[in-house]
């Protein structure tokens, strides 16, 4: 089926004195579906309002095109009406003459007394009956604005486009044309486009937002589904579990571009060599939870010096997306990414498109927890079988957890451990990504029912007294691989000494991070506000203290519950992985490889592992090839996964596809 | 004054009305002191019986019969100074009209069409910087007659100001405007008079303004050159007859006319420009 609207693959070049040509618009394609309301947002001067020029036919696109009902357009109509940034009603015209102008000219199909009757039920629909007589002059802004809207939907027009239409309004009259001209897109099922720099007005009105790059050659950067119910309410949409997530995203996406055009002006960032690395400065990316402690660790007892690192920095991300978006974009070097994820994204995560991304070593093992809200202990639920009873109890209420990112152990422990109860982590509950610093804010807000995610965002819900632990990891997987060092694998190509002495520090930081001793010093390391930056009060619990499940009980002692270095940690072993392919397949985060054997080989850069334990003389550390127990006593036979995947009870539809590896090139470079 | 106003205190109408007479009166000093102080002057450097020009008295009494008789008519061009206005003001009216439909005409053209624009502009240019009277002989030339000379003139002046300001009205439309035209595929009649004419109007108005003041200026000129009835003449044949408080009298008209004359192309442009557009 063709989509409604097609913006395809449109490039759109400016001359210049002198001969050259400024690219405002490169490659952009967009389809829109009718009845959707889709935002352009980026920073001004990206030629969001240069887009919406063309798609209205006021402008010509230098190559490709747009087709609207599988016609390309290439003149303006008022079947693509507009709404103009500053209303553009004639002022030599009444309200009634400027809307009557319009459908005249528009609508002649229509007898006079039918154009009358349109003219005046549209005047009506924005409330200005009143003052239909009154020049533009005697209107304030947001009645201009009303009568602009009100001349744009009298054209009855297919697709409505909206030129940051309440740009020029104060903030109340914003808020309740928003929601006026949502209700009327809702109830006349107008296909919007709109521009827009304003975020809660993106996530208010659209269903999805179309953020686009700085100029020049501005492109499509990232797409946002805007997964908030219909009919949406200005005050409460902000109470939706993903609000602030989506708004983080976005708010991130921009700074991020501002931040690009900025170091576009400065020195391009090159790779400085030295001490025989091809790559000293490095940018690694982590998300603050306690176990990003060996990435802090090397950095401030200097081991990344030591193998010749002169200028790491670390850069504290918001969310897995932001690491996700970071490694394939070539912004990070490197980072500290939650156990699937260079398998996800190898195989193509989402909507991206596959980018290999490889990992030399396992930076922790467990460290994450299942924190319920309060008033589950208070309804008597202690374990995953009260759980389940309680949702056989309440089958008509929502009940939703959130997790971290799709790819990471989280999101599969969480739902293999539902499914070990026969709960459907589909079905029987919602699941929502939220990011780990922002879970306890949605469990206060009750935006959430719990969640799993890592410390110390479990201790410090426990710590406020709003939310038990349920389980942690020991319960379901103790030993479990957890976060990982991901680079692209173009990217260890490159820089092979780099990336060989980048895993040596990082061991022999994770060594110093499992010595005990050491652990008080580095929680006043990883609480400084530029990592983690929380309260050591609620930081200690698993990672010195004894752990405390918030259940009132004497907190347990949970030895390897932050598990760094001891028992062959490090070494990215074979079989989790498999056992993380089947359940992201299981889950239908991506289709399952059949050619599972080279994604594994290719993935885990077990030979740079191997070449660091030697050249620290602790060959010792690499691991036997052994299957996975789990908890709940399954056991993960790693010789036949399709078996495996084919015996289990609930699952979605699963896919096995043969993957092909290449060696990707960031899309945004 | 000041009694009366006490007077007024419980009475709040009576008051407002003083209150706005003395506003009125407030404003009307300050012009008021200027004009006693520029007849003073003027009448201590004309007292000395040697002086060139007549002082402020002497021209009120030697002009007396033409002050308080404008309408007289002894045949020939001896007329009163309104029946002299009145001749120039039908010359103007129709030299000006004439300007006004050929420059507004042009202006559009020029405004709207970047070839026109192109092949135009150079000879307004040129032709805009003649001074008025260096047209007459030309004229005179081309119509044998003093009449539609004078009217040439007329038009000739005020034309240019009005193509110029007209053209660039047009070229000043807000984008906006042509972009709404577009969207809503307007004819070129319906654009032609929902949107170019009513956006251009205030530019246009300006022309007319700066217009109708040249053609006041130009006529006086052509009308002393030309003879006839007519302001200009009247001055010219009072300089011949050393009628010097007559002249004086007859500027007094002059100027009075020409600030009327822009008030009432003012007043007509704010009925026709909207208030958004001023």
């Amino acid at each position: 089926m063709r989509a409604f609207v097609e913006i395809d693959h449109v490039d759109k070049e400016f001359p210049l004195a002198g001969g050259d040509r400024y690219i405002a618009l490169r490659n952009i394609s967009l389809d829109i579906q009718q009845g959707e309301f889709v935002s352009l947002i980026g920073h001004s001067g990206c030629g969001k309002s240069t887009l919406l020029n063309i798609v209205a036919g006021l402008d010509r696109a230098s190559t490709g095109g747009i087709v609207l009902e599988g016609k390309e357009v290439n003149e303006p109509g008022p079947d693509r009406m507009v709404v103009f940034q500053n209303y553009s009603l004639l002022p030599w015209k009444t309200v009634r003459q400027n809307i009557s102008l319009a459908v005249d000219a528009a609508l002649k199909k229509l007898s006079k007394d039918e154009r009358k009757a349109v003219v005046e039920e549209h005047i009506n629909l924005v409330g200005l009956s009143h003052a239909a007589e009154k020049l533009p002059a005697e209107l304030s802004g947001g009645m201009k604005q009303r009568v602009a809207i009100a001349r744009a939907l009298a054209l009855r027009p297919k697709l409505l486009l909206l030129d940051e239409p309440f740009g020029a309004l104060d903030a109340l009259t914003r808020g309740n044309l928003q929601e006026r001209l949502m209700q009327i897109c809702q109830e006349s099922g107008v296909t919007c486009l709109m521009v827009t720099h304003d975020v809660d007005e993106a996530l208010l009105l659209s269903d999805r937002i179309v953020m686009l790059t700085n100029g020049p050659a501005a492109q499509i950067g990232q797409i946002l589904e805007v997964p908030i119910p219909r009919p949406r309410h200005r005050l409460e949409v902000v109470n939706h579990p993903n609000y602030y997530s989506l708004r983080n995203e976005m708010i991130y996406f921009l700074n991020q571009q501002k931040r690009l055009s900025r170091r576009k002006q400065a020195a391009p960032s090159v790779a400085i060599a030295r001490n025989g690395l091809e790559k000293v400065n490095l940018n690694l990316g982590f998300v603050p939870l306690t176990d990003c402690a060996p990435l802090v660790v090397a950095k401030e007892k200097g081991f990344f010096e030591k193998y010749g690192l002169e200028q790491v920095t670390l850069s504290r991300e918001p969310s897995w997306k932001a690491i996700a978006e970071g490694l394939t974009s070539d912004r990070l070097d490197g980072a500290a990414v939650v156990a699937g994820m260079p398998l996800a994204l190898t195989l193509g995560l989402g909507n991206m498109s596959p980018i290999p991304v490889v990992t030399a070593l396992t930076l922790s093992r467990n460290g994450n927890a299942i924190t319920l809200g309060k008033r589950f202990h208070n309804e008597g639920i202690r374990t995953l079988e009260d759980f389940k009873a309680y949702l056989d109890r309440t089958p008509d209420t929502t009940h939703t957890l959130g997790i971290v990112h799709p790819s990471s152990m989280h999101n599969l422990m969480l739902r293999h451990w539902l499914a070990s109860a026969g709960i459907d982590p589909d079905r029987d509950v919602t699941l929502t990504t939220i990011s780990p610093a922002q879970m306890v804010s949605n469990l206060k807000a009750g935006n959430i029912d719990g969640y799993c995610a890592g410390e110390p965002w479990n201790s410090r819900a426990v710590h406020e007294g709003i939310g038990f632990v349920i389980a942690t990891d020991l319960d379901i997987w103790n030993g479990h691989c957890e976060k990982v060092l991901g680079v692209r694998d173009a990217w260890a190509e490159q820089y092979p000494e780099t990336h060989l002495a980048l895993v040596k520090a990082l061991i022999e930081a994770c060594q110093y991070c499992d010595d005990r001793r050491n652990r008080e010093e580095i929680l006043g390391l990883i609480c400084q506000p530029q990592y983690i930056g929380s309260e050591p009060a609620y930081t200690r619990p698993g990672f010195i203290d004894p752990y405390n499940y918030g259940t009132g009980d004497e907190p347990v002692p949970l030895l390897p519950f932050n598990q760094f270095f001891v028992n062959k940690t490090n070494c990215p072993d074979a079989v989790e992985d498999l056992w993380m392919l089947t359940q992201l397949a299981r889950w239908g985060v991506v289709p399952f490889p059949r050619n599972w054997q080279e994604v594994l080989t290719h993935v885990r850069r077990i030979d740079v592992f191997d070449r660091a334990v030697h050249d620290l003389g602790v060959p010792h550390l690499i691991r036997d090839r052994s299957p996975v127990t789990l908890a709940d006593g399954t056991v993960f036979n790693p010789d036949d996964p399709i078996h495996y995947l084919n015996g289990l009870a609930i699952k979605r539809d699963v896919r096995v596809e043969e993957i092909k590896l290449n060696q990707g090139t960031p899309v945004a470079a | 004054m000041t009694a009366q106003a006490t007077r007024g205190v419980g009475r709040p109408q009576t008051n407002a009305i003083i209150d706005q007479v003395l506003k009125v009166l407030q404003r009307m000093i300050p012009p008021a002191i200027a004009i006693v102080l520029f007849l003073l002057v003027w009448q201590m450097f004309t007292s000395s019986p040697t002086a060139n020009l007549p002082s402020p008295i002497k021209t009120v009494q030697e002009t007396w019969e033409l002050i308080i008789d404008p309408l007289y008519d002894n045949g020939g061009t001896d007329k009163g100074l309104f029946i002299q206005i009145w001749a120039s003001l039908g010359r103007v009216a129709i030299g000006f009209t004439l300007a006004a439909i050929v420059g507004i005409g042009l202006g559009i053209l020029t405004g709207a069409s970047r070839l026109m624009h192109l092949a135009l502009d150079p000879i307004f240019q040129v032709l805009r910087t003649v001074p008025p009277l260096a047209w007459l002989p030309i004229s005179l030339a081309a119509f044998q007659q003093a009449q539609p000379s004078a009217i040439f003139v007329i038009f000739v002046t005020a034309v240019w100001p009005i193509i110029i300001n007209t053209a660039e009205g047009v070229r000043q439309i807000p984008q906006d405007y042509n972009n709404v035209a577009k969207v809503l595929r307007l004819s070129k009649m319906q654009y032609f008079f929902t949107i170019l004419l009513p956006a251009s109007m205030p530019y246009i108005f300006t022309g007319l303004r700066i217009g109708i003041g040249l053609s006041w200026l130009a006529i006086v000129a052509a009308e002393m050159l030309i003879g006839g009835v007519g302001i200009g003449f009247f001055i010219w044949d009072a300089w011949n007859n050393s009628r010097i408080s007559d002249i004086i009298i007859a500027l007094l008209y002059i100027g009075i006319v020409g600030l009327m004359l822009d008030k009432l192309v003012n007043w007509a442009g704010s009925f026709v420009a909207s208030a958004d557009q001023k």
